[in-house]
């Protein structure tokens, strides 16, 4: 339980220490609960459910059950993770001895992990829901200029989107005596119910994804948030939504899987093919990486709908990898909007002369992102491409694209900020403490390319279980 | 009944201590009393003796005390959080309380009437101490419009009820609830009964400010006071709320098919007639207004679908609904008196979050709560009602949800508004009493935890 706790109690504790003390303070509430994570993998039998809480009160039908298998918690330690990485990439910006900022920081991983932890549908739908404040009350307090309208549609986007999904939940709730995972899973329904249940989902997850058309509120909201909001949302927040399609929408609705099949894979192909053109084109190094992001998505989505072990793995892998390179894309189009106050592309160049260690760790991330062998993207795109191949030639070589215009984007990006001719400006090298959050995420994504089974163990069991329920009642 | 006369009793003491000119001892007079009045409910239902229990006319069943005593909290939080406005004239200090707690006996009567000449009784005892108080501040003519408007349309739905009640006694011959249900259940229904049900239905909708009987409603709350625009939206809705449950689940259950069809389409109108007119709003207590009567639409989702719950559930869902959207009302309107402004701007919010973080914090709990951000008791409420309704009228429950989503954005901007930095900077601070954060911090607490903790019933 107190891996769940212990973000709250920092969200509280931050609001009050004084203001010399927060960044550390922050920076050692998060390695906290990286260790109390470790802990609790290090006692867990991967193919075992570990049950932290459970109330049958029988309040609202809740069974209020909290615990993880295989799969939360890999998303636990992914968040834990990430959430400090997070708050180092951030140690040298002001916002960093803000006592509201670590406290929505905290606030947010405490909902997320919820959300990872919740085995109660209206639990989970709580956290949901409430990861959004606090990643708003960011971007609102520290965001850019002009952000208001920006924010406000993405606020109505998501959350139109959830009541979506709450519909949903209340139409399922209406056909079971409880909202626990286990009921829910056992209903059996007919496909017209299945798919209406689905549906619902289906739009929640896809604007949080986001999926193609609901993509409108991405690019714009990732460009006007500060550097950790946008982490939280890419790195974070979207994991919910696919960690949902893998807990939620597939073992509630295995009987209508076959209608919506095509439509996730469809759709994610063109969000693969259509962001990464965009991407291409873009000035704003931030809007690359968003971009970027709903180009990888779109194959992952794609590959939750094809139901085999490999394929689930591979998403489990790339949700991971996603999320580091995430972190460290942002981190890069930080570190130069922090130094020079702009990140169009077009306005810098020659940055690697000044700044040799930047240029370095920028080519790290930069193969991280386009994949290349012995890093975890490898593992992730090999197995998700090979799985969407085998059941739709024409579907896998759509998405298959996804290399090649990864290559594009990320080294067009890399050649017009960092090589061309001497700079006129200015450019200080990395501080500690952004060389050793690059150093973390290169060193977690190349254990990950390497020994892919440090995953793959804590994970299998769980997605087994995912799979052989939609077998058995899709046949 | 203890509860009633004491709320009466001290009504009378409250006008006569007024007459000492000391505002303090007034306040503490009608809060003992209003202290008293609860625990009195609390001893009869405990003990389960009732005072007067010959007495037909009132019956203080578990559903009329759940009602009561939320009536009664609310008012106490009310007369706490208005006290200064309540006050500020000190000549009629006493009279604007006691015509609250005058007020509140006819809430309590409505929730536990057992005939028409009661809840007759009850409405009006309800409402008259109210079209006095909408006009409470006499030098301002939209307060005078405010009250003579909802004056004169109360009166005329007050005669639509009457004139219900005698149709009705027409069909059935008698006044008691119990024997015109037996005469419902014994013979078939005639058209004259259901001419009946349908002028009583139409001058309840009236009372509770639904489509299409709301058109008083946004002036007469944009004219009163802060503090009796928050009595309205809360104690009188929920006054209003529980009579309908007695009369249209009860007592009318038998002819079902008759009003529910009716309720629906009323229900569906309230929500989007609400939540659309809210969006442009550029006043306050206007856009409660218009917020309020979508929350009406919502609320009689539960009592269109009352027959599908397990005896007694759906009393329990419609008083959470009510309770958590009054907790989140009492807040805004003790920051609304804080604020102190005549005008009623929502522009005049601008920065108030800045100037105090705890009131930023109180205005987001508030405001969300409203809208059914989870984990606040507002999304609870929403749970309950629409869980409830989801298995007979899914696309009903789909419009709702819909609504709640059109909802979100007056209720963000409102949000946004407070937290913004202020275009001019001021320093001048907001005028906050002890009492008030009392009230806004148990208000906040309820609705964090609420959700949580709160048994059912």
């Amino acid at each position: 339980m107190e891996l769940l706790i212990l973000p709250l109690v920092f969200s509280l504790v931050s609001l009050v220490i004084p203001k010399n003390a927060r960044k550390l303070v922050a920076l050692l509430g998060a390695l906290t609960s990286i260790v109390f994570a470790v802990v609790h993998w290090a006692n867990f039998q991967p193919d075992s459910f570990m049950e932290l809480y459970a109330n049958d009160g029988n309040l609202f039908k809740m069974s209020f059950r909290i615990g993880y298998d295989g799969l939360s918690l890999a998303m636990v330690l992914l968040t834990n993770i990430v959430t400090f990485l997070i708050l180092l990439g951030n140690y040298e910006n002001p916002t960093a001895s803000n006592r509201l900022f670590n406290s929505m920081v905290f606030l947010m991983q405490f909902a997320l992990l919820g959300s990872f932890l919740s085995f109660d549908l209206i639990l989970f739908y709580i956290f949901w829901e409430m990861a959004l404040i606090p990643v708003f009350l960011l971007a609102y307090w520290f965001g850019e200029k002009d952000r208001k309208k920006v924010l406000i549609t993405f606020f109505l986007y998501t959350f139109i989107g959830s009541l979506a999904m709450l519909f949903s939940i209340f139409y399922i709730g209406s056909l079971s005596s409880s909202y626990d995972h286990e009921v829910l899973v056992s209903i059996e329904m007919d496909v017209k119910t299945a798919w209406i249940v689905a549906f619902g989902f289906l739009v929640a997850f896809g604007v949080k994804m986001p999926l193609f058309p609901f993509h409108t509120w991405q690019a714009p909201t990732y460009t006007k948030s500060p550097m950790a909001g946008t982490m939280l949302l890419s790195a974070l927040m979207l994991k919910m939504a696919l960690y949902g399609v893998l807990r939620w929408l597939l073992p509630l609705t295995p009987e209508a899987y076959h209608c919506y099949k095509y439509l996730v894979i469809i759709l994610g192909a063109i969000g693969v093919v259509y962001g990464a053109i965009i991407a291409i084109k873009q000035d704003d190094l931030k809007k690359v990486f968003a971009y970027a992001s709903l180009s990888h998505v779109g194959l992952i989505a794609a590959g939750l709908m094809i139901v085999s072990i490999d394929a689930f793995s591979g998403v489990v892998i790339q949700m991971v990898n996603h999320a580091l390179v995430a972190v460290g894309l942002f981190l890069v189009a930080d570190v130069i909007e922090r130094r020079l106050g702009r990140r169009n592309i077009s306005e810098l160049g020659g940055i690697a002369v000044r700044a040799p260690k930047f240029a370095f760790w920028f080519t790290v991330i930069g193969f991280a992102s386009i994949s290349i062998p012995f890093s975890s993207g490898f593992i992730g795109e090999f197995l998700l491409i090979k799985e969407i191949l085998l059941d739709n030639i024409w579907l896998g070589i759509l998405v298959g694209t996804n290399l090649v215009f990864g290559c594009v984007y990320v080294f067009r990006a890399y050649q017009l900020s960092m090589n061309g001719k001497k700079s006129s400006f200015e450019f200080n090298d990395l501080t500690l403490s952004e060389i050793i959050t690059f150093a973390v995420l290169a060193l977690i994504i190349v254990v990950l390319g390497v020994y892919p089974q440090l995953l793959f163990d804590l994970v299998k069991p769980s997605l087994d279980t995912i799979v052989s329920i939609i077998k058995d009642s899709s046949i | 009944m203890i509860a009633l006369i004491t709320l009466f009793i001290t009504g009378i003491i409250t006008l006569f201590v007024a007459f000492l000119r000391k505002p303090v001892l007034v306040g503490i007079v009608a809060s003992i009393g209003l202290v008293g009045a609860f625990v009195g409910l609390a001893c009869e239902y405990i003990s389960g003796i009732t005072l007067f229990s010959e007495y037909g006319g009132l019956d203080f069943n578990s559903t009329a005390i759940l009602f009561s005593s939320v009536s009664i909290i609310f008012t106490l939080l009310l007369v706490w959080s208005g006290f200064k406005p309540l006050t500020e004239n000190k000549e009629h200090a006493g009279d604007h309380i006691a015509l609250l707690l005058f007020s509140l006996c006819g809430a309590l009567i409505m929730t536990a009437f057992t005939d028409f000449f009661m809840f007759f009784i009850g409405l009006e005892i309800l409402s008259i101490p109210v079209y006095a108080l909408a006009g409470m501040k006499k030098a301002d003519s939209l307060g005078s419009e405010a009250s003579l408007k909802y004056f004169l349309t109360g009166a005329f739905s007050t005669g639509v009820l009457l004139f219900g009640i005698a149709w009705i006694y027409g069909a059935t011959g008698s006044f008691s609830m119990f024997e015109i249900q037996n005469a419902i259940l014994n013979n078939p229904p005639s058209s004259l009964l259901y001419v009946g049900i349908l002028l009583v239905l139409a001058s309840f909708l009236f009372k509770i400010g639904a489509v299409p009987y709301h058109f008083w409603s946004p002036d007469v709350y944009s004219g009163s006071p802060m503090t009796i625009m928050g009595y309205m939206s809360t104690v009188i809705k929920i006054a209003g709320f529980a009579a309908l449950l007695r009369l249209f689940t009860e007592t009318f259950a038998p002819v079902i098919e008759m009003w529910q069809p009716i309720i629906i389409v009323v229900s569906i109108l309230s929500m989007f007639v609400g939540n659309l007119s809210a969006i442009k709003q550029t006043r306050m207590r206007r856009l409660l207004a218009f917020s309020s009567i979508a929350h009406v639409g919502y609320t009689l989702l539960a009592v269109i679908s009352f027959d599908t719950q397990a005896s007694g559930l759906y009393y329990y869902n419609i008083y959470y609904y009510l309770f958590a959207y009054a907790l989140a009302t009492i807040i805004i309107v003790t920051i609304g008196n804080a604020i102190n402004d005549d005008e009623d701007l929502i522009e005049n919010w601008t920065g108030v979050g800045r100037k105090n973080p705890f009131i930023g914090f109180f205005v987001i709990v508030a405001f969300l709560s409203l809208a059914g951000v989870p984990p606040l008791m507002g999304f609870f409420g929403k749970y309950l009602v629409f869980t409830q309704a989801i298995g007979e009228y899914p696309i009903v429950v789909g419009l709702a949800l819909l609504n709640s989503g059109i909802a979100i954005y007056y209720y963000l901007s409102v949000i946004i508004k407070a937290l913004k930095k202020p275009a001019v900077e001021t320093s001048e601070k907001l005028n906050i009493s002890v009492l008030q954060w009392v009230v806004m911090a148990f208000c906040v607490i309820v609705l964090l935890i609420g959700g949580f903790v709160l048994p059912l019933a």
